[in-house]
């Protein structure tokens, strides 16, 4: 045997094996640590702290079960949430994220390890995407073989698409469910290639544990009854299939059920219904099947035929009429959203006001994937190569995940780990043939090949007959080898023929493994395996650069801490957000009931523990136009409103000092837009646009605009800031027209260092009974202007 | 003869005394859509009124060239057939009129101070049982929120009428027929088709395409209607959240070509018989590898401009 370098001739199989078994171990820690290193830049550059908005509502759950039990947990009523309903919450949540977390702590405790539980939140989202590399690599492992199980662990550990959800401190239900999507699917496959009951029944609970954790479960819902379908129109119907689907849906679908806000809805709505139709299709089948093998006469094998057809119809009605009749409920808005894209903006603002909820351009998924998103597809390619029931199914999640992530940018997240998963067995087939030392031996060279070529044909009829797959093929390979040499340059076009035959050889070899003469070869000579290891290594290493910037830049900000750099370039934190939050604890009675748009409840109510009207739990949406119609209506309007629901301060939050743009005014036609929804008379998008239909918050703007709460809010006393000179706001990059806006119903209680946060106060009730705006002219020594006798207007029009 | 003439007579000064009366004949006369002009107009939207009215501000003239305008008027005219269908009594309590401009109807176009069309203005009814509560006489405005489609309309006008408008979208028969004739030419060619729809590698394309075409974006051009190009030769759209239709085809024949490179590298280098021939071949599609890299990588500096790191472009 030649090989194309030197290759030590004396081990043992044994030692050979023991030494990668060593290796790979070795691999895996090393992966574990760079992915939870990576994920570390947040507690670096700022600090050890919960990020942005849902993880604040998830780290005062936590608290609450850390603190007071499980039990006190699970009855929690919180009433200073969406003031004056209050929220039941532990019958709203996925409580697995909480429940994770005390357990940890718990355990932590009785070994006498005193951790914070601020830091265990803040750390479980590195800690878990440890373990997803090592499901990912177990999954990547049935696929193709263990190399490309350690390079797809490595792809996921530090790929920015699964980083993005997961830094230190985004302590959200993302943090562990991508770590339970994986595992369960990893046993799902094992389940589905050994007939275990064993592995199906622990696909079920990890299923439980995914329902009990993140509301993406129905993604994967509906993946395995899909697979399942699938394999079974192929004609892959098996009893290793039978059993482990029946024995998943039944477990998994019972112990999801003691969700308490997940109930009844596997049983009543269409997002479980093709789990349970596909179990009771298999059945059908299954009884089919065993009824085929006992009876041998041929009428009744086709009676029964048209029974089971019979049955399937008549189920396929049967749901069809109980969701007409309303006994199973339609599709939620929010999954309903991702098939027919327009419809979430006609009826439901607030899913589309959610900047996750936007679609995805490509520079996202490049950002997100870097050069795994073109090897992604070379990867799906390959697995038609083989097609084994795994194979199926990462082919399916591949489609189904690419439409998803490009509908919503927040579901890259479930594309990342195919991507992974692809790519990698991509990129270990090309390492696997180009690092293979055998060379193939220089026979029969040109000539054999000049005869072969004419009659390439010839060739792929005898195939045919040998191939039970396809007979179209030939045609495909055809035109494949058309594509790929019209592709590549001229000095190809000679050789276009013999790769006709190539092409051929591999394809037939892929169907019917290993037909005589079309073997791989192999690789001649060693120059050519080096170029391809090195241009794959470069690859490899811009990989790295490239999400280690991504990473640094881009996904660790906590967002509730701002930097920016100094002339010198060192950093200098924006710590707005929590001044203004440290101040409403100090400063204010604690019952004490703040009005905010709803992105900020969750927030006020872990910084400064105070009651707020909505927060980022949006359901409902009444409440939630209530507060975008008070801050989108004039004072006289809004203060009827400010007083019935008890609101003591209203906070806003304004960019236009800094130049931050993700302020509320950039945020206010989403709130005219909701609050138009409830009440279209009073509230209308129109009238906050310029005649031109521009939005400007200059001396253009129209009335309704610059009479509204909110712009009086975040311009109260702003062309002050600037002594006699122009006022500008900067993220509009226009200027405030000088005596800004009057409040008459509000004082102004707080504003921060820059201005990112103003905090009102809304005024009592005059203690002479006058309105606001009598007693704050007559505060200001204003005479009061006698008004016109109405009559005699009258009389002057008449 | 006389009695007849006379019973004539007396309706026409009935006619001439009541306004509602004359509005109700006039879109009765019509079949449903009164055709306004200023005299008509101050009368269907006098200050004192028991009825209410929704009217299309227009202007239908070709040489106006207002394409919106026709493509509106066709879904005004079905709500207003709609509306012709309930009965009488309550018929004549809302009104459905239009007013073009070229009708005699620039004084009604600059009294309102309107520059654009089409516009549509709904009424309240002033006087009588039907008057808002609040008191509220303005016309409110209908801004095409969902776009010019009939359905929408028909339910913001609903909210004006004494009963909603029992408005059904047309069946659209060209479409069940043209899926029901697809689907028999369907079955009948299944049986020619049959090998290609059974063979993986039918099925390995539609998946790859589907895949390439999703991950360049196409999900967002649909559903933000991003034009195919900027105008002027101008194909790549500025930012990092935005882009055109030509950038999905381009990123996409990008992706696309590098997966080939891979696939080459992977699947039909290995069975090459001549050392030479292969060592060509290795070089050449590492090469495109390399290059069309480059390329798609600094196609993301243009979109990203804080990227840092760039290859041999």
């Amino acid at each position: 045997m030649r090989t194309a370098y030197p290759i030590p001739q004396n081990l043992s199989p044994e030692t050979v094996n023991n030494t990668a078994s060593l290796l790979r171990i070795v691999a895996l820690i090393l992966i574990s640590g760079a992915a939870i290193a990576s994920r570390l830049f947040a507690v670096i550059n700022f600090e050890s702290i919960i990020h942005e908005f849902d993880p604040w509502f998830n780290f005062r759950a936590t608290k609450v079960l850390a603190s007071e039990g499980f039990y006190e947990f699970w009855n929690w009523f919180d009433p200073t949430a969406w003031y004056p309903l209050g929220r039941v919450v532990g019958g709203t949540i996925y409580p697995g994220l909480m429940a994770t977390s005390g357990v940890i702590y718990n355990v932590l405790h009785a070994l006498h390890l005193p951790v914070d539980i601020r830091n265990i939140c803040v750390l479980l989202a590195p800690g878990f995407s440890a373990f997803t590399a090592w499901s990912t690599y177990m999954f990547t492992k049935e696929l193709k073989d263990e190399s490309a199980g350690l390079l797809a662990a490595a792809f996921i550990g530090i790929v920015p698409g699964y980083i993005s959800r997961s830094v230190a401190g985004s302590y959200d239900n993302e943090a562990i469910a991508i770590f339970l999507l994986m595992f369960t699917f990893f046993c799902w496959i094992k389940a589905l290639k050994s007939g275990s009951v064993l592995f199906s029944t622990v696909a079920g609970v990890f299923y439980f544990y995914m329902v009990a954790a993140w509301g993406g479960y129905v993604f994967i819902t509906n993946m395995i009854p899909l697979h399942a379908l699938v394999l079974l129109l192929m004609g892959r119907f098996s009893s290793r299939l039978y059993v482990a689907y029946s024995s998943w849906y039944a477990i998994g679908t019972l112990a999801s059920m003691q969700v308490p806000f997940v109930g009844f809805q596997p049983v009543k709505t269409s997002e479980h219904m093709a789990a349970l139709g596909v179990f009771g299709l298999l059945q059908i089948v299954a009884f089919a099947q065993l009824v085929r093998a006992h009876v041998s006469s041929k009428q009744f094998q086709s009676l029964l035929y048209y029974a089971v057809v019979a049955t399937g119809l008549l189920g396929a009605i049967a749901f069809a009429l109980l969701t007409y009749k309303g006994w199973i409920a339609p599709w939620t808005g929010r999954f309903y959203s991702l098939w027919d894209t327009g419809y979430a903006k006609k009826y439901i603002p607030i899913i589309a006001s959610v900047s996750e909820h936007q679609p995805t351009a490509w520079p996202a998924f490049f950002m997100d994937l870097q050069f795994l998103i073109f090897l992604f597809p070379a990867g799906v390619a390959l697995c038609f190569r083989q097609l084994r029931d795994e194979h199926v199914f990462v082919i399916i999640y591949a489609v189904m995940a690419s439409y998803f992530a490009g509908v919503m940018v927040r579901l890259m997240l479930t594309l990342t780990p195919v991507v992974c998963v692809s790519s990698a067995v991509a990129l270990s087939a090309l390492l696997d043939t180009y690092i293979d030392p055998q060379e193939p031996l220089e026979d029969q060279e040109e000539s054999k090949e000049r005869t072969k070529a004419p009659d390439a044909s010839n060739g792929a009829t005898t195939h045919q007959d040998s191939t039970p797959v396809s007979p179209a093929m030939p045609k495909k390979g055809k035109k494949a080898a058309a594509t790929a040499a019209s592709s590549s340059s001229a000095t190809k076009t000679q050789t276009t023929s013999s790769t006709v035959t190539f092409i051929l050889d591999a394809l037939s070899s892929s169907s019917t493994k290993k037909s005589s003469s079309s073997k791989p070869r192999g690789i001649f000579g060693f120059d050519a395996r080096l170029a391809v290891i090195l241009n794959t290594i470069g690859m490899l290493l811009f990989f790295v650069y490239h999400c280690t910037w991504v990473t640094s830049t881009a996904y660790s900000s906590p967002s509730v801490v701002l930097a920016s750099s100094n002339s010198d370039g060192s950093q200098h934190i924006i710590d707005d957000f929590r001044e203004a939050y440290y101040w409403l604890r100090q400063n204010t009675e604690k019952d004490a009931v703040v009005m905010s748009w709803w992105d900020y409840g969750y927030q006020i109510a872990g910084f400064a523990d105070r009651a707020t009207l909505v927060d980022n739990n949006t359901w409902n949406n009444t409440h939630i136009a209530t507060v975008g119609k008070a801050m989108s209506s004039s004072e006289e309007v809004a203060y009827p409103i400010l007083r019935k629901h008890d609101v003591d301060y209203v906070l806003v939050i304004f960019g236009g000092l800094l130049g931050y743009s993700g302020d509320d005014i950039n945020k206010f036609l989403w709130m005219v837009r909701i609050a138009q929804g409830v009440w279209p008379d009073e509230i209308q998008e129109a009238n906050y646009f310029t005649p031109n239909g521009e939005y400007r918050v200059d001396n253009q703007a129209s009335n309704t605009m610059k009479n509204s709460l909110m712009y009086k809010m975040s311009f109260y006393r702003y062309p002050d800031l600037f002594g006699g000179g122009q006022a500008t706001d900067r993220v509009r990059q226009q200027s405030i027209p000088s005596p800004g806006p009057t409040l008459d119903i509000l004082d102004e209680a707080y504003t921060t260092e820059n201005w990112i946060v103003r905090i009102y106060q809304v005024k009592k009730d005059d203690f002479l009974g006058r309105d606001h705006k009598t007693a704050n002219a007559f505060a200001q020594g204003k005479r009061r202007r006698k008004a016109k006798p109405p009559v005699r207007r009258k009389a002057l029009l008449a | 003869m006389f009695l007849s003439s006379f019973l004539l007579l007396s309706l026409i000064a009935l006619v001439a005394a009541s306004p509602h009366q004359q509005i109700a004949d006039l879109a009765a006369k019509s079949k449903g859509v009164v055709r306004l002009d200023a005299d008509t107009f101050d009368l269907i939207t006098a200050p004192k009124r028991n009825w209410s009215v929704s009217i299309q501000l227009t202007a239908l003239d070709p040489k106006r060239r207002c394409a919106p305008c026709r493509e509106f008027d066709s879904s005004w005219n079905a709500v207003a057939d709609a509306w012709n269908r309930v009965p009488k009594d309550s018929r004549d309590h809302h009104f459905f009129a239009t007013l073009d401009f070229d009708n005699n109807g620039h004084s009604v176009f600059q009294k309102l101070g309107l520059s654009s069309a089409p516009v549509v203005f709904v009424y309240p009814p002033t006087d009588g049982p039907r008057a808002a509560a609040s008191g509220k006489t303005s016309p409110s405005k209908y801004d095409f929120p969902n776009g010019f489609e009939p359905r929408p309309l028909a339910e913001y006008i609903s909210k004006h009428t004494p009963v909603p408008i029992p408005y059904k979208d047309p069946i659209n028969w060209g479409r069940y027929i043209t899926f029901a004739a697809s689907a028999v030419s369907f079955a009948l060619v299944l049986k020619y088709v049959a090998p290609i729809l059974q063979s993986r590698w039918t099925w390995a394309i539609g998946t790859i395409v589907t895949c390439l075409v999703m991950t360049s974006g196409f999900m967002f051009t649909r559903i933000r209607n991003s034009p195919y190009t900027g105008g002027n030769g101008n194909w790549i759209a500025g930012g990092f959240q935005n882009q055109f239709g030509q950038e999905v085809q381009v990123v996409a024949f990008i992706y696309g070509l590098l997966s080939l490179a891979f696939l080459m590298q992977i699947l039909v280098i290995p069975y090459q018989t001549s050392p030479t021939r292969q060592r060509l071949q290795v070089y050449l599609w590492t090469a495109v590898i390399v290059i069309v890299y480059s390329i798609i990588v600094s196609l993301f500096r243009v979109k990203n401009r804080g990227y840092p790191f760039r290859l041999f472009l």
